[in-house]
This record gives C-alpha cells, sequence and structure tokens, in this order.
C-alpha cells in the first residue's frame, strides 16, 4: 500500500514548480505531508495534512516519501558552508541555520551587505530562504520563521516592537505548551508580555518565561557552534572565484604567512592544520595536512600544501571564492634565534622535520616508519614500524637483541617474510634440519646447519596469535652459499600429523 | 625574405702555459709529448674548476677494511657525496647485494652523524620479504638511525632519494630499486649524482638485476655475489660470518685494470669492517669437526 503510492521524482526527472508535489512521512495515524512544494501550496495543502485528504482534493497529486536524514545531512553542509561568512555557525533541525555574525559583517559591508550577499547565494543555490538579523538568537529564530517579510534587520531598538505581533509559536516552545496557551488566548507574544510572571510560571513552567526573556534579550543565551570555536586561522575572500593551480598556490603563501604570524604572536607552532577552499555552489573541499613536528614556517606549510593541490583543483567546479587556513591543533614552540652569521644557508644539523613533512605528505604516515623493537620472543612480533610523525625515542636494540637471541651473532635474518612461506623439505633425523628443501620450486641442497633455536608461542595471546606451536628455527646455507631462516610448526611426538617446515627470513 | 646569420668569431685570451684550447686532429695530439701533455691537462683542469657548477668540496672518503680493496679505489676508499650502486651478481645474490649495501651504510653510519633514509619499494615486502631490523642490527647497523619510506613506483623512490639529499642532516640515503626500473637512467642517476656532490650526502643505490640502464653516472658499481660460509671457528657452528664476491664493475677515475678483479670479504659486524678471510681455510667443512660435535649442530657434507 505505502509504497505504491508513492511516485519518487526519479533522476533524470525534475519536479517542475507548476505541477503539486508533497513530501510525506508515516505516522500512527497515517501518511501525512511533511513537506510542498508551492503548486501544491496554491491548492491549500499544509504540512501535517494526511495524504489520503490531499489526494481526495487532487487526486493527480505527485508524492514522495521525505527523506530525513538527507536533509539533516544537508542542512549541517550548508552550516558548514556558511562558515565563510562566520566561523560560528549551526544547523537548527530541521529547517533552519543560525549564525553568530558578531564582529563578522564589516567585513561584508555591513549587515545589511551581508543579508543581501547571504540571500543571494541562496538564492543560487536555488533555495528559498527567510532571512533575520536580531540582536538575540531566539529573536531571529522567531523573525526568520514568522516575520511577514522574507528579509528582516531588526536592530535592539525594534525589536520589541517586531516580536509583539509573532505567534506564541515562535517561541520556540514544546508543542503542548503551545497549545495550553492558545487555548487560554494568548495567541501572540504580546499578550505575554506585560502579564504578572508568577502565574505564567507556574501554569506553564519556568521553560516558557526563559524563552520569552532569551528572545527579548533580558537573558543571556549562549551560541553552541557546530565546530568549536578556533583559536589559530588565516581567512581571505577572493574578489572573482579562482580555479587554477597558481591562483590557489598564492592563495596559500598569503593565508599561510597570516596563520604563522599568528602563531608567531602566540608563541606557538602548528602540528595539524586544514585548508578549506569554499566553492561558489556551496560546499568546501578540505586538505588535512600533518606535520612531523610544531612549525610555523609559512613557506614549508604552502609548499606542503601546494604538493596536494592536484587533487583540489580537480573538484573545483566554478571555483572557489574564499578560503581558511586553520591550525586544528597548535603545540607551544619557543622562539628561535634567526641566523646572524654570515653562512645563511647552513643547515642546522639535526633539522630532519622539513624532510619528513614533505616525505609523509607524499607517501602517507604509514609509509614513513622507523623501528621500535617488541618485547617479544615471536619474530614477527619482536620489531614494530612505527610512523615517523608519532615521535621517535631511542630504542635499545643492542638489549633487546641480547635478551631475544641470546648473543649469538647473525642469529636473525636481514629479510622477512610476514607470512612464513610453506617449504618441501626431507629430514635426515625427525628433529634435525632437513637435508634438502623446495622454496619457489627451486630445491636446495642444505650444506651447513645450526639449530635447532626453539619458540615456544605465547600462549597468553593464543586466541590472536597466529601461530600456537613450537617452532624448532634453523639457519641453513644450501650450496650456493645462501643462508635461509626455517622452521618446523610442531613437535613430531606431540602432533598427530607431521608438522610442516617454512621459511621465514633470508640471510645476507 | 632572406635572413642572414652572421657568426662572429670569438677570440679569446688565455693565461700562459695554458695554451689554447682548440680540437686538435689525431695526429697533432699524438705528437704532443706525454709530460707536456700532463701539464696542459693540469691547467685545463685548474680553469675549469671555478666554471663548475657546484664545485665538490674535498669530502673524505670512507674506507672499506681491507687494503686490497682500498687501494682499488682512487681516493682510498668510497667517496663520500657520491652516488654507488651495487648490483647483484645471480638471480639468487639479491639478498646479498642488500646485505653489502647495509654494511656500507653501516660502516658509513660511524663515520657521520644522522640517520639514514632508506627507500623501498612498496611490493619489495610480497616479494623478497620485508627489512628486518633485529637483522638490520645483526650485521652492526644500528636500527635507531634508520628511517624506512615506502614508495609505490620506481619513480616515487627517486623522488624520495633526490629529496633526501637535499638534507644535510642525513647520514646517507640508501635507495632499492627493482628489477625493471626505467624511471632509472643516466639523467637520473647524474641528478641524484650533482645533489649528493652538493651537500655531502652519500647515496647508495641497490638495484635489480636485469636493469636497463648500464651507462649510469654512479661513482662506482659494485657486483655481490654470495659464496659459502668461508671457515669454521671452533664455537661457532653453522653458516658463518656473511661472505660475499665483491666485483667493481665501474670506478670513475679508477684504474681500469682493477675492474676485472675481484674480491672475496666476510663482514665483522663487530668492528664493521670487511676482512679477506685467510687464504689458507679449506671452504669445505671438517667431517671429524662435526662428528665430535653434534649436540648443536647437524651438517650434510657435501
Amino acid at each position: 500500500m505505502r509504497s505504491g503510492s508513492a511516485t519518487p521524482p526519479g533522476p533524470g526527472r525534475q519536479p517542475r514548480d507548476d505541477e503539486p508535489l508533497v513530501l510525506v512521512t508515516t505516522t500512527d495515524s497515517g501518511q501525512r505531508i511533511t513537506a510542498l512544494n508551492r503548486a501544491a501550496g496554491a491548492l491549500g495543502f499544509l504540512p501535517g495534512m494526511a495524504l489520503a485528504d490531499a489526494r481526495a482534493i487532487h487526486p493527480a497529486l505527485r508524492v514522495a516519501h521525505a527523506d530525513l536524514q538527507g536533509d539533516e545531512r544537508a542542512l549541517i553542509r550548508l552550516a558548514l558552508w556558511c562558515q565563510c561568512f562566520s566561523p560560528f555557525t549551526r544547523p537548527d533541525f530541521p529547517d533552519g541555520v543560525s549564525l553568530d555574525i558578531t564582529g563578522c559583517a564589516h567585513l561584508f559591508g555591513g549587515e545589511a551587505a551581508l543579508v543581501d550577499t547571504l540571500a543571494k547565494k541562496l538564492d543560487g543555490f536555488g533555495l528559498t530562504a527567510r532571512l533575520a538579523l536580531a540582536p538575540t538568537i531566539g529573536g531571529a529564530w522567531a523573525l526568520a520563521r514568522h516575520a511577514p517579510v522574507e528579509k528582516l534587520i531588526v536592530s535592539r531598538d525594534t525589536l520589541h516592537k517586531h516580536m509583539m505581533p509573532l505567534p506564541v509559536c515562535a517561541l520556540r516552545l514544546e508543542q503542548n505548551t503551545v497549545e495550553a496557551m492558545e487555548k487560554l488566548g494568548l495567541k501572540h507574544v504580546g499578550d505575554l508580555i506585560g502579564r504578572p510572571r508568577a502565574p505564567l510560571a507556574a501554569r506553564f513552567g519556568p521553560f516558557a518565561l526563559r524563552r520569552l526573556d532569551e528572545a527579548l534579550g533580558h537573558e543571556e543565551e549562549s551560541f553552541r557552534p557546530l565546530n568549536p570555536p578556533l583559536l589559530h586561522a588565516a581567512h581571505c575572500r577572493f574578489a572573482e572565484p579562482i580555479v587554477t593551480e597558481e591562483a590557489i598556490e598564492i592563495a596559500i603563501q598569503r593565508l599561510a604567512c597570516d596563520l604563522c604570524v599568528k602563531l608567531e604572536k602566540a608563541g606557538k607552532g602548528a602540528r595539524r592544520v586544514e585548508l578549506r577552499l569554499f566553492r561558489v555552489d556551496g560546499w568546501f573541499e578540505a586538505l588535512p595536512l600533518a606535520t612531523s613536528t610544531a612549525t610555523r614556517d609559512a613557506g614549508h606549510l604552502a609548499q606542503l600544501l601546494g604538493e596536494r593541490l592536484e587533487r583540489i583543483t580537480d573538484r573545483a567546479g566554478f571555483g572557489f571564492e574564499a578560503a581558511s587556513l586553520t591550525a586544528l591543533t597548535v603545540e607551544t614552540l619557543t622562539m628561535r634565534q634567526e641566523d646572524l652569521g654570515e653562512d645563511l644557508r647552513a643547515i642546522r644539523v639535526g633539522d630532519l622535520a622539513p624532510l619528513l613533512d614533505r616525505l609523509v605528505n607524499r607517501f602517507g604516515a604509514q609509509n614513513v616508519t622507523r623501528a621500535a623493537p617488541h618485547e617479544s620472543f615471536l619474530p614477527e612480533r619482536a620489531s614494530h614500524s612505527i610512523p615517523v610523525l608519532n615521535g621517535a625515542g631511542e630504542h635499545d636494540w643492542q638489549a633487546h637483541l641480547q635478551h631475544i637471541q641470546d648473543g649469538a651473532s647473525f642469529a636473525r635474518p636481514l629479510f622477512l617474510f610476514s607470512v612464513p612461506e610453506l617449504v618441501t623439505t626431507l629430514a635426515g633425523v625427525p628433529d634435525g634440519p632437513p637435508t634438502r628443501f623446495e622454496w619457489r620450486r627451486v630445491m636446495h641442497r642444505v650444506i651447513r646447519a645450526e639449530g635447532p633455536e626453539r619458540i615456544a608461542p605465547e600462549w597468553w595471546r593464543a586466541p590472536f596469535g597466529a601461530s600456537r606451536k613450537t617452532r624448532d628455527y634453523f639457519r641453513i646455507e644450501d650450496d650456493t652459499g645462501r643462508r635461509f631462516w626455517l622452521f618446523r610448526d610442531g613437535l613430531y611426538e606431540r602432533d598427530e600429523e607431521a608438522p610442516r617446515w617454512f621459511l621465514h627470513g633470508v640471510f645476507a | 625574405m632572406k635572413q642572414a646569420v652572421e657568426v662572429k668569431p670569438v677570440q679569446e685570451t688565455f693565461p700562459p702555459g695554458a695554451g689554447p684550447v682548440q680540437h686538435t686532429s689525431g695526429e697533432r695530439a699524438a705528437t704532443t709529448p706525454p709530460e707536456k701533455m700532463g701539464s696542459v691537462l693540469e691547467a685545463l683542469r685548474s680553469r675549469i674548476a671555478p666554471q663548475e657548477r657546484f664545485a665538490s668540496a674535498p669530502r673524505p672518503s670512507l674506507s672499506l677494511g681491507p687494503e686490497a680493496l682500498d687501494g682499488a679505489l682512487p681516493g682510498h676508499g668510497l667517496k663520500t657525496g657520491a652516488l654507488h650502486e651495487v648490483l647483484p651478481a645471480g638471480h639468487g645474490d639479491f639478498t646479498a647485494g642488500i646485505g653489502f649495501g647495509v654494511c656500507l651504510l653501516a660502516r658509513l653510519l660511524r663515520q657521520r652523524p644522522g640517520p639514514v633514509l632508506l627507500v623501498v619499494p612498496a611490493h619489495l615486502s610480497s616479494n623478497a620479504g620485508a627489512l628486518y631490523p633485529p637483522g638490520l642490527a645483526a650485521l652492526g647497523f644500528d636500527p635507531n638511525r634508520l628511517i624506512q619510506v615506502e614508495a609505490r613506483k620506481p619513480i616515487d623512490v627517486l623522488w624520495a632519494l633526490e629529496e633526501g639529499l637535499s638534507h644535510a642532516p642525513l647520514a646517507a640515503v640508501a635507495g632499492l630499486l627493482p628489477d625493471q626500473a626505467r624511471a632509472y637512467d643516466f639523467a637520473a642517476s647524474r641528478r641524484l649524482g650533482l645533489r649528493a656532490a652538493r651537500h655531502g650526502v652519500t647515496a647508495l643505490l641497490m638495484r635489480g638485476r636485469q636493469t636497463c640502464a648500464e651507462n649510469t653516472a654512479a661513482e662506482t658499481r659494485w657486483s655481490v655475489s654470495t659464496l659459502p660460509s668461508h671457515k669454521f671457528y671452533p664455537g661457532q657452528a653453522g653458516p658463518g660470518a656473511p661472505h660475499w664476491r665483491l666485483q667493481l664493475l665501474k670506478c670513475r677515475q679508477g684504474l681500469s685494470r682493477r675492474l676485472s678483479q675481484h674480491w672475496d670479504v666476510e663482514w665483522d659486524h663487530e668492528t664493521l669492517s670487511f676482512r679477506l678471510p685467510a687464504p689458507l681455510a679449506d671452504p669445505a667443512p671438517d667431517h671429524a669437526f662435526w662428528q665430535r660435535d653434534t649436540s648443536r649442530t647437524w651438517a650434510a657434507a657435501s
């Protein structure tokens, strides 16, 4: 029944404005309309109406299911895009976005110009938006939804006057509170203003009065933006949208200089930065970057970002109109004396960070590694590789080797296979090394062998470890002088089937 | 429409003793007496030296240990701040080539502070296994001083090497190239060599066997093949120290007669030097020795 009634617009068929279209959701009392287009509104439909009633009025009505999650995602996306107007934005589910433009308006030529710019952009995206700018969050919320005009700028003095005629549902109250007020004849915000507060609070709870005070500016309300406030950031806007890589590079250099000046004033260095390029069509491209040490070298940052630009320019679309560079993670970085001597180009010994950053930037953090010993006798676990970005310390490899191989020299191979390779062997005696073995289709005759070096399984991690058998390792040299590290997986007397042989490493 | 191209001969003055530089015909060159030729060459070299773009400062050379080896090299050792290549001699000598390279790096690390940048192709670990830090440490290479980079393509390996060579804090830069690396040609090797010379960082390239480019600008090219363990020391059973046959395939400014020569060397991981094993020792295993000491070792005599 439900699926048969819905005719979602196909991908190739754009809904037309003159054709009534409604979006429905399924509730306890059947399918109800949640959104409609202008043509459907002209027929007298309203959100909340039952679909059956609407069908009765207009049988040719087009119906589609509402995608509520998709709406939420789109709203978050829009709120993020709005960050090119103000760093503090948030989505107001289900149908709005709030911006805290304190201190931002002058960048766009005043409040009116900002609202105009925003309206023009949203119109360009194909969104019908109602904008309101008010001194309080509650006031802006109410006026954007219930004001008689689509664009409204309200100052502190006129806020009271504009709020008076609005319905009480403009106060962000719960549905039953609104209904209770309307039953008592309190239909407008103006009806609440000036009334004795105690009876109102007793009847509708303190929350309703608090909402009223917040909307009118008698009480402070905190704004919780989508992202936590960012301390170190540089922004720039472009007169014309930019597309080319060269233009973006110039912008990045400017941003990097700005950011590094800010960081230097704060005595910080950036470990993680993010470049955001805001597209004209309502989305942004982000380019995160991590560095191995805290840095505020503008040239270095610009170079690292510039190396990865090609991925971005493919997705420029109609161009980028604004950009921001934000230091997401900062560390304290003390001032360093610039070179005063004549040899300005002398490279400071130990200053590897720029090289590591470039390598990580190109190959990825997982592919630039240092080695660290690990307390384990199992060869595959005896050493870890850790990304250079995770910091490095000096490890005592000599002690580690002494521990795992008991002082024997050349006891570990130069190359180790992460997965030991199965070999077929011919062994002289059950516990001895093989006399010949075949590896990768080549038969090797064993000339010299040393072992066994018995390595027991780590029973405490038996459920996770691949091997649960005792291994006997042999160092083996074949007739051409090549050396291999073979092991027998298991013991002869303990297991029913004959243990298999594996090749685990190759010596130099 | 006619265009006239006028070639204006350039008159140059030469310092006394240097003589004019001209393209001499073969017979005229032959008439120049050899002792005069030497002085002319010296004068020409001294004229060119200041015009060289990267006048290479004298760098210390890396002694390999045995006198026989060092004597074959022009600076009585491997030139640091230059590009060197290591090739496996045969199909099964891949690890021997890498091992020799690692030993050279270990020796170099003793001489120069800073870490080593080692660039390996990403498919190496699936094919030949991954370089194993305890195994590096067993050869005397301190894994603390290793920075390993995995690059996808040979061209990325070369890029990373060039980047590394521009950073003097590194002790050395080493790269592994797969068998068929077309990206590595004369131009690429020349770039690496120039960068190495400018910053004094030694570059070591461990190449695969079937490489296309034989004509490269490397300072030296070594070929390494595996040899059976030379001899047994009492108390050390089984395979002994790494034992290789080295051959110098190329050596700039070297003596050509050295090129056909080869050396059988062992690596001493404690003194970090190569040594020529005693020539008297019999490479065949001693049967009587094996029969006496059967508690730890097994051997099948050939």
